[in-house]
């Protein structure tokens, strides 16, 4: 906990005894706004202590007073009748200055903070083309030809510059730990810059009501050293693992297991299998330091089962280039779909969907096979055979394939 | 004067136009159309309540699966558009309503037939909005329905015509009651009413009218945009055709924000009302209380963008908009401590419908402070859009118009049917209603400070807001309780609440002179006004000091008026009465009132029939004959003249 | 609304706090609010103008890339104009028509009224002849952005004044029945201040929309 976080509980804790409930429920916030990663995140953080602090005044000011009265001036029996005075012009022209008085320190370090923020994002920045979509994020690096998706790795020390565009509705880009947010406009292009300061992960969130799974729209943030970050973007540049090397990598229900994984254990599952030499080399995030509250929990639906997770990456790599899939998904040398995101290394994810489940063999089974119950209002048809409005007519273990294969694409 | 006796029973002197179903529907008296909208309002309340209550209970734990995401959608859209639309503007306008002519001291308002026109597309408006509910089409595009995802493109189906049109239909409702109001308090004003003695509701009502006839073009102009995008393919918010979505926004808040101050300054207008009676005290500084309601209307009209924050207008947008947003704050707070300073040297007497006006005052203090919180852009843009804002705009119409309304309803119910609500009830509603509410939306700040965004179904477990969202839920339970019993007292009181009389509480303002509930002409005689406080100036002040709500209390005050030169105020003749008929009828005072009709009804059905006509897939038949019938309903009511020929 | 509030007057024959007619000081406040209405319109037509992304345009010629198609600048003022001056000559009838029931000229308080109502059609007329002509061009309220924002704006233009049409023929009708008088002037004169500020509102649009380029 940061010294300010600490100066935020005191001072809030002062205010009303409400607080201690609300305490406990912030024990253990991931998503604070308070203590903020970045400078821009500083600057609003200053200001909203300032306004907290002379809105906790007034607060106690007001919230005091007027319980003053209510003792002092309740009726009682043999009260006189009370004094009818019909107003006090220097006391109303007191409590009309005070407030305006109050609102000047607000309002200066506001026009400030708004001028300092706003300004053009330094010329070396690193630029970020942040692209909505409904229900997920498209994250282009143009000086890298890198596209990637709901996953998004910054280096620390260097300002980003992010271009705030839509596919379709209107979304707003929001990393509470970093900063403020901004929407993402149609027919716009909205900017917002800010310098990490230091290396963690972060949840984002959509944070303008877009429609069905507006809910289910999150994005992951790694800050990571400027040397991890160019790792991380000499591996994005570079074709899919699985063409790569060439051989399968066989996947596993892990959740069940608790054995190794390609992907999406989270480091308390403590792997038994040790990393590939490759972590680290390839600029993704260590596993055993993704933070608990990374990874989803949302359940899958009732009734929604997968008979396979063992899967055959190879055979999954021909239906994957045979089928549907390559419409909408583009995986580098394979496929050019440019309506779903990008899954060229999406192996190397930790989450799937939006960010809404953990990107492990059942879940993406799952995913392949019904995206629609998953995740409400999906774009991405159900691929399994027989289901209801089916685009494919996948058996599950055909989905395991192709699950496996796209596990394997580190 | 009169000379009196003891106030004879009210009851059981049934008279025809006081009885049946059909004197309701062809009523064009402001106090029972004020009464429909009451219980209209009321209905929509606890419809919206509900909606509320399912909301919490899929948000109780983390990863709710009670509603699916497609209904979730619905119920927060509905949520918001019931609260605001049928809920709390109807309740304000059944105040407008009953009040108005009440106060200023007039037989009715100015055009008594298009009042009922008013009430009946209202109603007729709100059906429609939650008949989507029987095509399981319910809006879904929350209450401010932006674009472009309120397009065809991105929301086919019935749920945003049901939108497009039930607003549409309310806006007619909204507006006709606006102009009418306007003139009313323009024009019948009784002699010696000027404007700086015209009580403050009266002035909140009437500064509220303007921020609806100004506000509700600009309104009606964005979603007939959207109507014609919808019904005839038109490009307003058609991304593809290079629109703005922000066309939307802007006009959206620039209704929008005046919205806000509709919502809030009935609730200011009513506690300015119970304040000074229940301190025994006149309002303190009326003027300012008057001239910063103006200012507040003003201003309103130029903060809108501050809702538009986070969409990138720029600096000095930015700047401009955080600045009137800042001093819009100053003449509320003036009205805060306004209100304190009635209280001051008063002598407070707690009864329901004080500790509502008391609750307004320190609950609409929170969001006051938290409003101020946004008004700093950089510090918005991590409040915007997340429960923050919720917890805000809670505390804004929850603990300032709903607890004002509440206080209002306490206040004025005796004056409505003659009969006083149950204190003892009215105390449960009342603390129930202040725990449950700040259970509920106290956590609400934490939870938009720890990062959770608003408007989404679900939410996941390990993100820091499971208690929160607990207490936010067990606090909505307390207020489903609280509000059940507000409604047993309401229903109960009704029938066999204790007689009220005259003026209950020892009032100052002239509605209080009129038998309760007041006859159809209201003011027998119409009064002369010398003052603010004519109640008070017509009584020694000391008499008062100790009225209980009780008959004998009503005993005293009549006794003692009859006894003095009432002076400045007249009140009823009562020389006429007679055993049977407790009020002298109009027509033996030569009163002229309004011939009841049921065209204004008819009219605001025929209305609403092009619309349904353009929902039922565009249909040229029933949306024409709709559109004739509406012509010839309109006409057959306005060459009927207004009241009887004479 | 303001059609609402013809005969519905109340206090027509009571005190009234002004000593104004209520049905004055509402067509008023429905003017108020209509203000804010067209300034929305007329805002939004503005706001577009220029960001449509196909043709026809306003004001200059367009040729379609893809199928070659030639397009002339869509608006005809020198018929705008005409037809600007039609309307303005019909808040001339409809004042004469006014003064005529005042001072209780039967003869000419008919024929002043069906002058105003029948300028009022012509002006109809003309915008009937436009916006056939421009959809015959190419243009429809589906085109674009500048299709959209003009046949709504106008449209809603072309509305208010057929509802003062229809309101100066129910005048007349009453006239030819049983005769308006200086009793009924009141009557008159609200019509007549929502007719001529349905002529404002020509102005404010022949001028924005039509005349600056």
């Amino acid at each position: 906990m940061t010294g300010y976080h600490r100066a935020r509980r005191l001072l809030l804790a002062a205010l009303t005894p409400v607080f201690v409930l609300g305490l406990a429920a912030c024990s253990d916030v991931p998503n604070t706004i308070f203590g903020a990663h970045s400078e821009f995140g500083h600057e609003i953080d200053s200001l909203t202590y300032r306004l907290l602090i002379l809105g906790g005044l007034v607060f106690v000011l007001v919230e005091g007073l007027l319980i003053f009265v209510l003792i002092k001036f309740r009726a009682r029996p043999g009260n006189p009748e009370p004094k009818q005075t019909h107003g006090n012009t220097t006391l109303e022209v007191t409590w009309t200055l005070i407030p305006a008085v109050i609102l000047a320190f607000i309002a200066v370090p506001t026009i400030k903070t708004i001028f300092k923020t706003q300004a053009p994002a330094p010329a070396n920045a690193l630029q970020v083309e942040v692209i909505g979509h409904q229900w997920w994020w498209e994250f282009r690096y143009p000086q890298y030809q890198v596209v990637t998706a709901n996953e998004l790795y910054l280096p620390v020390g260097r300002t980003i510059n992010f271009h705030l565009k839509t596919n379709d509705v209107i979304h707003s880009f929001w990393i509470p730990q970093l900063g403020g947010k901004r929407d993402l406009v149609s027919n716009r292009t909205n900017y917002l810059w800010f310098t990490p300061d230091s290396s963690y992960a972060w949840n984002g969130f959509c944070a303008e009501y877009c429609g069905a799974s507006h809910s289910n729209m999150r994005f992951k943030v790694f800050t990571v050293s400027p040397q991890q970050f160019e790792a991380y973007i000499a591996h994005q540049k570079t074709g899919p693992a699985f063409a790569a090397a060439g051989a399968p990598v066989p996947g596993a229900d892990t959740s069940k297991k608790g054995a190794a994984s390609p992907a999406g254990q989270v480091a308390a599952a403590a792997p038994t299998t040790p990393a590939p030499a490759a972590e680290g080399a390839d600029g993704i995030w260590p596993r055993d330091r993704v933070p608990k509250w990374l990874i989803p929990e949302t359940p899958t639906p009732a009734g929604l089962t997968i008979s396979t997770v063992n899967g055959d990456p190879a055979r999954g790599a021909q239906l994957f280039k045979t089928g549907a899939c390559i419409g909408c998904h583009t995986i580098q040398g394979v496929s050019p779909g440019v309506i779903g995101p990008n899954l060229t290394h999406v192996g190397s994810r930790y989450t799937i969907a939006g960010g809404l489940y953990p990107n492990d063999m059942k879940h993406l089974a799952l995913w392949i096979k019904d995206a629609p119950a998953m995740k409400p209002g999906s774009i991405m048809p159900a691929m399994g055979k027989g289901l209801p409005h089916a685009m494919g007519a996948y058996d599950d273990q055909q989905i395991a394939d192709i699950a496996a294969y796209l596990s394997s694409l580190k | 004067m009169a000379t009196t006796v003891a106030a004879p029973p009210f009851a059981g002197t049934k008279r025809k136009y006081e009885s049946g179903l059909w004197s309701w529907l062809a009523t064009t008296d402001h106090k029972r159309i004020g009464q429909l909208y009451l219980y209209t309002a009321l209905t929509w309340f606890l419809v919206g309540g509900l909606e509320a209550a399912i909301i919490r209970t899929q948000l109780y734990g983390p990863n709710g699966r009670v509603v699916s995401a497609e209904t979730y959608n619905q119920l927060f859209t509905m949520h918001g558009l019931s609260m605001i639309f049928l809920a709390i503007m109807p309740l304000s306008a059944a105040f407008f309503n009953f009040l108005i002519p009440l106060q200023i001291g007039a037989r009715d308002v100015a055009f008594p037939r298009l009042n009922a026109f008013s009430y009946w597309v209202f109603l007729f408006g709100s059906l429609v909005l939650n008949a989507s509910w029987l095509f399981h089409a319910a809006p879904n595009g929350g209450w401010f329905g932006y674009a472009p995802l309120s397009t065809p493109q991105f929301s086919p189906g019935l749920n945003m015509d049901f939108y497009v049109v039930g607003l549409q239909i309310l806006g007619v409702s909204t507006l006709a009651a606006g102009f009418n109001f306007v003139t009313t308090v323009i024009n019948m004003r009784a002699p010696g009413m000027h404007f700086m003695r015209m009580p403050v509701f009266t002035w909140a009502a009437f500064v509220t009218q303007f921020l609806i006839i100004l506000s509700f073009p600009i309104i009606t102009v964005a979603i007939t945009f959207l109507l014609f995008d919808r019904f005839f393919g038109t490009n307003f918010y058609e991304i593809s055709a290079g629109a703005d979505p922000l066309l939307w926004q802007h006009l959206f808040w620039l209704f929008g924000h005046p919205e806000v101050y509709i919502l809030v300054l009935p609730a200011f207008g009513l506690v300015s009302e119970v304040l000074p009676t229940f301190s025994r005290k006149p309002l303190f500084g009326y003027p300012v209380m008057v001239y910063s309601l103006i200012l507040i209307a003003f201003l309103g009209f130029g903060v809108w963008a501050h809702h538009m924050f986070a969409v990138g207008m720029g600096p000095v947008a930015d700047s401009i908009f955080g600045i009137t947003t800042m001093l819009i704050a100053i003449p509320t707070g003036v009205k805060i401590f306004n209100w304190l300073g009635t209280m001051w040297g008063g002598s407070l007497r707690f009864t329901t419908a004080c500790m509502f006006a008391i609750g307004l005052v320190g609950l609409f203090t929170i969001g006051g402070i938290s409003g101020v919180m946004h008004s700093s852009p950089p510090s918005d843009l991590q409040q915007t859009d997340s429960y923050f804002i919720v917890a805000h705009f809670h505390y804004v119409l929850f603990g300032g118009s709903m607890m004002g309304l509440f206080a209002g309803i306490y206040y004025y119910f005796p004056k409505m049917t003659g009969r006083l609500m149950s204190e003892t009830l009215g105390k449960w509603h009342f603390w129930l209603t202040f725990i449950g509410m700040n259970l509920t939306f106290f956590p609400m700040h934490f939870a938009g400070l720890d990062g959770m965004p608003r408007r989404i179904w679900s939410y996941d477990n390990n993100q820091g807001w499971n208690l929160d969202n607990h207490l936010s839920t067990i606090g909505a339970y307390i207020l489903v309780v609280a509000t059940a019993i507000f409604v047993v007292n309401l229903l109960r009181s009704r029938k066999s609440g204790q007689r009220a009389g005259n003026d209950p509480w020892g009032a100052p303002t002239i509605e209080w002179s009129i038998p309760s509930p007041p006859p159809e002409y209201n003011f027998a005689r119409i009064p002369t006004v010398t003052s603010r406080y004519p109640m008070w100036d017509a009584k020694a002040p000391h008499l008062t000091s100790g009225v209980p709500h009780s008959k004998e209390g009503e005993k005293e005050i009549t006794v003692s008026m009859a006894g003095k030169p009432t002076g400045h105020i007249s009140t009823p003749s009562d020389v006429e009465m007679n055993a049977e008929d407790v009020h002298p009828s109009a027509e033996s005072l030569g009163i002229h009132m309004p011939t009841p009709t049921i065209k204004p009804m008819v009219a605001a059905f025929a209305l609403t029939i092009p619309f349904i006509g353009l929902m039922w897939h565009k249909s040229l038949p029933v949306i024409l004959l709709g559109a004739v019938f509406f012509a010839v309903t309109l006409y057959a009511w306005l060459l009927t003249p207004v009241e009887p020929e004479h | 609304m303001a059609s609402a509030a013809v005969a519905d007057a109340h206090a027509e024959h009571h005190y009234t706090s002004t000593g104004l007619s209520s049905t004055k000081i509402a067509i008023w406040a429905f003017i108020g609010s209509e203000c804010f209405f067209f300034a929305s319109l007329i805002s939004t037509y503005l706001i577009y103008k220029g960001r449509s992304v196909v043709g026809p345009f306003p004001h200059e010629a367009w040729t379609n890339p893809a199928t070659g198609q030639h397009f002339k600048a869509i608006l005809n003022i020198p018929v705008t104009s005409a037809s600007t001056f039609v309307l303005l000559m019909s808040s001339l009838a409809m004042v004469l028509a006014h003064s005529a029931v005042v001072r209780g000229d039967r003869k000419y308080s008919k024929i002043w009224l069906a002058m105003t109502a029948l300028l009022g059609a012509t002006f109809l007329g003309f915008q009937a002849y436009e916006f056939t002509s421009f959809v015959h061009e190419g243009l429809t309220i589906k085109t674009n952005l500048f299709g959209s924002s003009f046949f709504i704006l106008t449209g809603f233009h072309g509305a208010h004044v057929t509802a003062g049409v229809l309101w100066l023929m129910t005048l007349l009708f009453i006239d030819m029945k049983r005769g308006l008088g200086p009793r009924d002037a009141i009557n008159v004169d609200i019509c007549a201040l929502y007719w001529h500020f349905v002529d404002v509102v020509w102005i404010a649009i022949f001028t924005l929309v039509y005349l600056i380029q």
